[in-house]
């Protein structure tokens, strides 16, 4: 309460709001509550929902409560004469790409960051006009760049050709060892289709999310406690290893989640750069609901077990920052 | 050590670089593939973008619609829940603000799904103003966002000095917290504005292939190879978002708005 409820001046505009024709106040929420859950809750209930229907023939499915996708996600539709893992297998392949780069993101963004946060402020807002371009940048765009460097013909394998490195490298015997990695055809370096190319795909999508995520944190560290240490003798890795990385360790592994759960649905960088059998839950889902499968139901249930992964992992991340918390 | 930092910094702006630099050029080749550098460097490849392919202009006019449309409607719905959360702190607001947040935090293939069925449910897929209201709900956590870091750094004694002075809460509002917030308003628009001109795969699944935003054009084309009219488009959009970010920092508090430390300059 102000001190304007003390004041009779005030009093007739109070009078006047409450013959207000149209009550704004209570219309407005109710209109909210039923355009959000609308729009944002039903679609992921329909999701759920579709998951239990069946599949007709004729590419159409109906309405049912059957746990057959489910099922057929853990352990095929054969089951139990036979048991498939293939889809198990395409959800290993999503964690696979999305851990990898999510870690690879963060790890490389968490000392550009901290270099970022100590410039000055104007050259700070700079270097985020052009992060967040890059952060803007569409899938489709990025995949086209990386796609151009790494194919065959030209790009990095054709500089590494025409600069002699292939041949250097095959002098040396290193060009065995990235055979052995897949990242080598008998002549020359290859980069598509790869793990490699999609994990630098996919980490390069996050890196300018990764980025923001961690700059509120690190712009808000203390430097005085760094420098305190400092002054009393610590050496430069141990300020960072028991000042630095305990402060901003919860930030850390908010952003890590965060960029690993939205990297489980890449689709564009995994359909172009890895290699058809490691392809992702992503693809799987769109090819069952938009593409050749046309099993919405499947799809659904696909898409709903992605759901489920990704909150296992969320809440678990929760829940070893509580036990992290308690322990201290 | 400074040295050191300066190099890395320098390593990543280069690799960031390197893909857009890639596509940049090649939009410059007047043959109909993909070369980089550039063979025989022409500018044609703009004038069949914006005027003479209808695939493009067609495809470049939706994006523009949509963008601006989605940017517009989730800037008018995040503002009342950013104004409650700030207000009231009710808890009817933070479930709202919640639940708004969702679609932006689960991966967007999954919404992009849901989106899908509700629309065919609803008669709005393959409908282009389907695609506004699923990218305004998409991209709803980002005005929310920089709308109640607008309204935050208001300081509250002002509303108590405007009160006391006999002003009703409407004229407060007029004239307190509206010019306060508009930068982060406009912020607010613009990063929705850019995120849904790229945006691709939600937009993949509700448009139902009736209709072609530029990212969706290009996706359909990149089964038959890359044409350099592609990295025109590419181009554009990022020509965009630099703009607005520029103007945004010139305008706005950039740091501020990405939640940098107030106290230290």
């Amino acid at each position: 309460m102000t001190v304007a409820d003390d004041i009779p001046l005030a009093k007739p505009a109070r009078a006047g709001k409450a013959t207000q024709p149209f009550p704004i106040r209570r219309v407005v929420p109710g209109v909210l509550t039923t355009l959000i859950v609308v729009f944002c809750v039903a679609p992921f209930l329909l999701v759920l929902a579709i998951s239990f229907g069946r599949k007709v023939d004729g590419a159409a499915w109906v309405w049912d409560l059957t746990f057959e996708n489910y099922q057929r996600f853990f352990v095929g539709v054969l089951w139990p004469d036979e048991i498939t893992l293939l889809y198990l297998q395409q959800l290993y392949y999503s964690f696979y790409f999305a851990v990898i780069a999510s870690l690879l993101a963060v790890l490389t963004a968490l000392p550009f960051t901290l270099l970022l946060t100590r410039l000055k402020r104007s050259t700070q807002a700079m270097w985020l006009v052009f992060i967040l371009s890059s952060l803007a940048m569409s899938e489709v765009f990025i995949v086209m760049g990386w796609d151009i460097l790494l194919s065959n013909n030209s790009g990095l394998p054709k500089l590494f050709r025409e600069t002699g490195l292939t041949a250097w490298l095959k002098d040396v015997g290193w060009f065995q060892t990235l055979r052995d990695w897949g990242l080598a055809n008998p002549r020359n370096v290859k980069f598509k289709t790869s793990d490699f190319a999609t994990v630098l795909t996919m980490s390069y999508l996050v890196w300018p999310y990764a980025v923001i995520l961690l700059y509120p944190a690190l712009s808000r560290l203390d430097p005085s406690l760094a420098e305190a240490a400092r002054t009393m003798g610590a050496g430069r890795w141990t300020v960072t290893r028991t000042v630095t990385l305990p402060s901003i360790r919860l930030p850390l592994l908010g952003t890590t989640l965060l960029l690993f759960v939205f990297l489980l649905g890449t689709y564009v960088a995994v359909t172009v750069f890895a290699a058809p059998e490691k392809h992702t839950t992503a693809v799987a889902i769109y090819s069952n609901v938009r593409g050749a499968n046309l099993n919405a139901p499947f799809g659904a249930t696909q898409a709903i077990m992605l759901l489920i992964a990704a909150s296992t992992c969320l809440s678990l991340g929760h829940l070893l920052n509580r036990k992290a918390e308690g322990a201290r | 050590m400074r040295v050191f930092g300066m190099l890395y910094m320098g390593l990543v702006a280069l690799v960031l670089a390197l893909p857009i630099v890639v596509v940049c050029g090649a939009a410059l080749n007047s043959g109909r593939s993909m070369f980089f550098p550039p063979v025989d460097p022409t500018f044609e490849r703009f004038g069949e973008f914006f005027v003479s392919e209808p695939v493009w202009t067609v495809a470049l006019w939706n994006s523009v619609i949509v963008a601006t449309s989605a940017a517009s409607l989730a800037v008018l719905m995040a503002w009342p829940i950013a104004y409650m959360l700030w207000s009231t702190g009710s808890n009817i607001s933070k479930t709202l603000a919640g639940l708004g947040s969702l679609p932006f935090a689960v991966p967007p293939i999954v919404f992009g799904v849901g989106l899908g069925f509700f629309w065919a449910f609803t008669g709005g897929l393959g409908e282009i103003w389907a695609g506004i209201i699923s990218h305004a709900i998409l991209l709803l956590a980002l005005p929310l966002v920089t709308i109640s870091i607008g309204l935050q750094s208001i300081d509250r004694s002002l509303l108590d000095a405007a009160a006391t002075m006999g002003a009703t809460d409407q004229v407060a509002f007029r004239t307190v917290v509206l010019p306060q917030t508009v930068p982060y308003t406009i912020s607010g628009f613009f990063f929705v504005l850019v995120l849904s001109f790229n945006e691709f795969i939600v937009i993949f699944f509700v448009s139902a292939s009736s209709y072609a935003t530029v990212t969706l054009q290009i996706f359909n084309s990149l089964r038959n190879g890359y044409t350099p009219t592609m990295a025109v488009a590419a181009i554009t959009f990022l020509a965009v978002s630099i703009l607005v970010f520029s103007a945004v920092a010139r305008w706005g508090d950039l740091p501020r708005l990405m939640g940098a430390d107030q106290t230290r300059k």
